[in-house]
C-alpha cells in the first residue's frame, strides 16, 4: 500500500506538484491519469526515491512514512519511462546485477529470475545480450528487473508506450495477475482507454494538483458523463 | 556498504572489458609512449642532453597513460550511463549514491592501473630499465586522482559529448605541467615535489635519471594525491545525490 500526503515539488521554483494526497491500496491497480506535463512521472520518481519531495510524505505499506528513500525502495518495483538495459550483458546478467544490488542470494535470484523468465516469455532470450532487442523485448527485460524482487509496490510509468498489440495485451494480463495476486499496482497514463481496461481506481492529476479520485464509474457519477474520456474532459479542462 | 560497491565495480570492468575496441583503443594510447620515445631515441644524439630530453618525455607519456587508461569508462559510467537511459533504474535500487560512487571510481581505477601498468612494461622492454616497474608504485596514486575527476567530470556534465570534452582535456593537465617541468627545470625544487602530478613527473625523473630521493617524498606526494582522489570522489558522490542527475539534456 502506498500512501502519499500533501506531496509538493517544485523545478527552479516552478511548481510541478502540488499538495497532492491519494492512496493506494494493495490489490488493486490505481492509475495516476493526467494531460502530459501533469506531473505523473514526477510524482512516481519521488515515490521510487530518486527524486526527494520539497515537502509531504510518502508511507509505503505499513511503515511509517520515512524521508529516506532508501527504506522506500526496499518495498518498491519500479518501471519508469527511462527502461535502459546493459547492452553488452545477457538478460541473466542484467537480472543478476539487480538482484545482487538488492541483496537477493544467488539461490532466491536464480529461482527468481526463472520465475519473472517464465511469466514473461523471457526464456528464450534470457541468454542473449541484449543490445539489439526490439521494444518489446526490451519492456519485458526492464520489466522483469522490476518484478525480480517481488516487491508488494509496483510502479510502472507509460508502460505500453510503443509497444505492439499483443504485448500490450500480455503486460495488461500480467498487471491483472500481480493485481490478483495482492500487489499495489500504480501506474500513469494518459490513454483512457488502458486506465478503463485496467483501473480499480483512478487518480486524475492536472498542473500536479489532485482533481478527482474514484472507481472510473464514480467519475463518471461525479461529473454526469457516461465515458471516462468525457469526465477527463470535464475534471480537466 | 562496501558489498554494493564491489557488486557496481565488478559489473563495470565487466561491461567494459567487453567493449573490445574501446579497450584496444586505451591499449594502443598506452604504448603510444614507448613508441613514440623509441623513435625520437633514434633520431636525437646520444650523451647527457639526449637523455634528458627522453626521460622528460617518458615521465610525460607515463602520467598522461594514467588519466587515459580509465577515460573511456569514466565516460560511460554516469553520462552514458544517463544517456542510455540506464542511470536512472540502477539509481532506483537501494544502494546510498557514495556507494554507487565508490563502486564507479574503483572500475575506473581498475583501467587508469592498468594503462599505467601497459604504459611502463612498455617503457621497461624498450628500454630496458627493470627500475621503471618499481617506480610505477610511486605514482600509483596519480590513477586514483585520474579515476576520481574523471568520476566527478561524467557525474557533472549534462551530456556525453560535453563529457568527453572535459575528459579529453584533463589529460593535457599532466601534459602542460609535464611540458612545463622539462622545459623550466628550475620549477622542480622545494614544494613543486609535493603537488600531485608535477610531485610525480619530477619523482619519475630522479629515479629514471639515478637521482636519489628521499623517502618521504614519495610517500607524502602518495598521501596527498590519494586525499585529493578522495576528494574528487566525494563531490562526485555528492553530484550523484542531486535531482539533475537523471535528467542530462
Amino acid at each position: 500500500m502506498i500512501r502519499v500526503q500533501e506531496l509538493a515539488k517544485q523545478f527552479n521554483g516552478r511548481p510541478v506538484v502540488s499538495g497532492l494526497s491519494f492512496d493506494a491500496e494493495d490489490g488493486a491497480i490505481t492509475g495516476l491519469l493526467g494531460s502530459n506535463g501533469a506531473g505523473k512521472t514526477t510524482t512516481l520518481r519521488m515515490i521510487c526515491g530518486v527524486l526527494t519531495p520539497q515537502s509531504g510524505s510518502i508511507a509505503i505499506d505499513s511503515a511509517p512514512a520515512s524521508h529516506d528513500p532508501l527504506d522506500r525502495q526496499r518495498h518498491v518495483g519500479a518501471l519508469l519511462d527511462h527502461i535502459g538495459l546493459y547492452a553488452r550483458l545477457t538478460v541473466r546478467e542484467n537480472l543478476v546485477y539487480f538482484g545482487e544490488l538488492r541483496g537477493m542470494s544467488p539461490q532466491t535470484l536464480n529461482e527468481r529470475i526463472a520465475h519473472v523468465a517464465q511469466a514473461l516469455g523471457l526464456e528464450s532470450i534470457l541468454d542473449r545480450r541484449t543490445a539489439g532487442f526490439s521494444q518489446g523485448e526490451r519492456m519485458k527485460t526492464a520489466l522483469a528487473r522490476a518484478i525480480l524482487h517481488a516487491p508488494q509496490n509496483l510502479l510502472l510509468d507509460e508502460p505500453t508506450n510503443g509497444l505492439d498489440v499483443p504485448t500490450v495485451r500480455s503486460l495488461r494480463d500480467l498487471l491483472r495477475r500481480l493485481r490478483d495476486d495482492g500487489l499495489c499496482v500504480v501506474f500513469s497514463s494518459h490513454v483512457l482507454d488502458e486506465v478503463r481496461a485496467l483501473c480499480d481506481k483512478v487518480v486524475v492529476i492536472s498542473t500536479g494538483k489532485l482533481i478527482a479520485q474514484g472507481s472510473p464509474a464514480e467519475l463518471c457519477a461525479q461529473t454526469d458523463t457516461v465515458s471516462l474520456e468525457e469526465a477527463f474532459v470535464k475534471l480537466t479542462c | 556498504m562496501l558489498k554494493q560497491s564491489l557488486i557496481i565495480a565488478r559489473k563495470e570492468i565487466k561491461d567494459s572489458v567487453r567493449d573490445v575496441r574501446s579497450v584496444v583503443s586505451s591499449l594502443l594510447y598506452a604504448l603510444m609512449g614507448p613508441a613514440v620515445v623509441g623513435m625520437v631515441s633514434m633520431a636525437i644524439p646520444r650523451g647527457a642532453q639526449g637523455s634528458k630530453v627522453l626521460i622528460g618525455m617518458m615521465s610525460v607519456f607515463t602520467l598522461v597513460s594514467a588519466f587515459v587508461g580509465g577515460m573511456n569508462i569514466a565516460m560511460d559510467t554516469v553520462a552514458g550511463e544517463r544517456e542510455r537511459r540506464s542511470l536512472l533504474p540502477l539509481l532506483l535500487n537501494p544502494v546510498r549514491r557514495l556507494d554507487f560512487a565508490i563502486g564507479k571510481w574503483l572500475a575506473i581505477s581498475v583501467f587508469s592501473l592498468a594503462g599505467l601498468a601497459v604504459n611502463l612494461l612498455g617503457f621497461a622492454a624498450l628500454l630496458g630499465l627493470p627500475s621503471l616497474l618499481i617506480t610505477g608504485i610511486g605514482i600509483l596514486p596519480l590513477a586514483l586522482l585520474a579515476a576520481g575527476l574523471q568520476l566527478l567530470i561524467s557525474a557533472t556534465c549534462r551530456a556525453l559529448k560535453e563529457t568527453q570534452t572535459y575528459l579529453s582535456m584533463i589529460v593535457f593537465l599532466p601534459m602542460g605541467l609535464g611540458m612545463f617541468l622539462v622545459f623550466f627545470p628550475a620549477a622542480a625544487r622545494g614544494w613543486c615535489r609535493f603537488l600531485p602530478i608535477a610531485g610525480q613527473q619530477i619523482q619519475l625523473e630522479s629515479i629514471m635519471s639515478g637521482v636519489a630521493i628521499h623517502l618521504v617524498q614519495p610517500i607524502a606526494l602518495g598521501l596527498l594525491t590519494s586525499a585529493l582522489a578522495m576528494l574528487a570522489l566525494l563531490i562526485a558522490a555528492n553530484r550523484l545525490q542531486r535531482d539533475e542527475i537523471i535528467f542530462g539534456d
